[in-house]
């Protein structure tokens, strides 16, 4: 059973950050919020539905000021983007790891913006993300700011955004040329390991999620200079019912070897 | 202190209702309890299992973990909805010929699962139909009846459509 509360439903963006706080909180699929409310962890005063802003809606490439970026509004959901054309063209791997996530209402249900900011430790779009280079834009009372996921993760369950604020959208930069590969071993809800590797011209960058509180990234000049131990001792594998720490470092080595030989 | 309500418009099972619905209701409970529409099962109330599976504006959402108000200027279709009067909807009639049930209990929300897949994707092969169907929980039948009539709908819908 749900609490008692509010329900406020702003039309733009501005009139969202004028009324949030720690007792009104933005929703938009609820998967994580009303799960989080029927178990008695949350009791809002008010829930700010965000989900019909068409401001968080936006799912396009921006070219605007010398830029070329794959904008994905805090509301769109998994489906949206695993079925958008140009982001299964330019993005593969974004799409499979979107396509992936949970089940098929959770994706078609649960908006990206959600999962980002619950930062739940095993969220596979959060590893897929810092490996694109990705960077939030927050909306607040004094303005917008954007920084990039690794410095908006901060810990398990914890963001850089300020109860005030609004994540409006997440933005990757569009490369003319790079090669990703996401892998992942699942036997429950979650996964228990996610690797996500991303390599362009300059660098290749390991991202090894779900073992750990946080996503942790590496980078390298080239593939064949990764260092896969390095990787692994980077990791704080915290064991529960998915494995011991020592599994879990075991089974990061081979995933974080698969991801890296499964580059196209 | 009474509950804080919020007026609703929307379309449910192709009739339009306005409702007064209290904010924390979930979707599944004004299903049943407000609007009689018991079809709708809940089991593991956490949105892991399925049996609450219904459609929003076409796309499957579990009921359980869905806010009632949160159908406002939307569509729903429940498993009340899925017959033509006394005709049963090809994928209901596929369910019985492939002995796809037996406690019943998962079947709603099985069915309206299969339906999200069968209006998008009217041809899709074995792998698909299973990978979509991987958030239902069924405990008695062993699956394989499940897939099977979801195939044979698909099939059978074609068919229809071809006509």
């Amino acid at each position: 059973m749900l609490p008692d509360f509010a329900l406020m439903r702003p039309g733009s963006v501005n009139d969202a950050v004028a009324v949030l706080d720690e007792d009104h909180i933005p929703i938009s699929g609820g998967t994580e919020l009303l799960l989080a409310m029927s178990l008695g962890m949350l009791a809002p005063v008010a829930l700010v539905d965000v989900s019909r802003i068409p401001e968080l809606r936006r799912l396009e490439t921006d070219d605007t000021g010398g830029s070329h970026e794959l904008v994905i509004g805090s509301g769109i959901t998994h489906r949206d983007v695993h079925r958008h054309r140009e982001i299964r063209a330019t993005f593969p791997m974004l799409a499979e790891v979107t396509a992936a996530i949970g089940n098929a209402r959770v994706r078609a249900q649960g908006s990206v913006g959600g999962n980002l900011c619950f930062a739940e430790p095993k969220s596979d779009l959060m590893t897929a993300l810092i490996a694109l280079d990705a960077d939030v834009v927050l909306a607040g009372p004094s303005g917008r700011r954007r920084l990039p996921m690794t410095a908006f993760v901060e810990g398990p369950y914890t963001t850089a955004r300020e109860d005030a604020e609004l994540l409006v959208e997440i933005r990757v930069g569009v490369r003319p040329s790079y090669r990703a590969r996401y892998v992942k071993f699942q036997t429950m809800e979650r996964p228990t390991v996610g690797v996500a590797a991303v390599a362009d011209d300059d660098r290749v960058r390991i991202v090894v999620g779900a073992v750990g509180p946080t996503p942790v990234h590496r980078d390298f000049a080239s593939v064949s200079e990764v260092d896969v131990d390095a990787v692994v001792a980077d990791v704080e594998p915290l064991p529960d019912l998915a494995g011991s720490a020592d599994y879990k470092r075991h089974l990061t080595k081979h995933y974080v070897r698969a991801a890296v030989e499964g580059l196209t | 202190m009474s509950d804080q309500t919020t007026k609703v418009r929307a379309v449910v099972n192709g009739e339009a209702r306005t409702l007064e619905v209290p904010n924390r209701l979930t979707l599944a409970d004004l299903l049943r309890d407000e609007l009689g529409l018991t079809g709708t099962k809940v089991s593991c109330g956490m949105q892991v299992c399925g049996a609450c599976t219904v459609l929003v504006d076409g796309v499957p959402v579990s009921a359980c973990t869905y806010l009632g108000v949160g159908i406002d200027g939307r569509e729903v279709e429940t498993i009340e909805g899925m017959a033509d009067g006394s005709t049963l909807h090809p994928i209901q009639q596929a369910f019985l010929d492939e002995f796809a049930l037996q406690c019943g209990f998962c079947t709603p929300g099985f069915i309206m699962a299969a339906k999200a897949l069968l209006d998008d994707e009217p041809e899709p092969d074995e792998r698909t139909v299973i990978e979509h169907l991987d958030g239902n929980i069924c405990r008695c039948t062993g699956y394989r009846p499940i897939v099977d009539a979801v195939l044979k709908a698909s099939e059978r819908m074609r068919e229809a459509a071809d006509d």
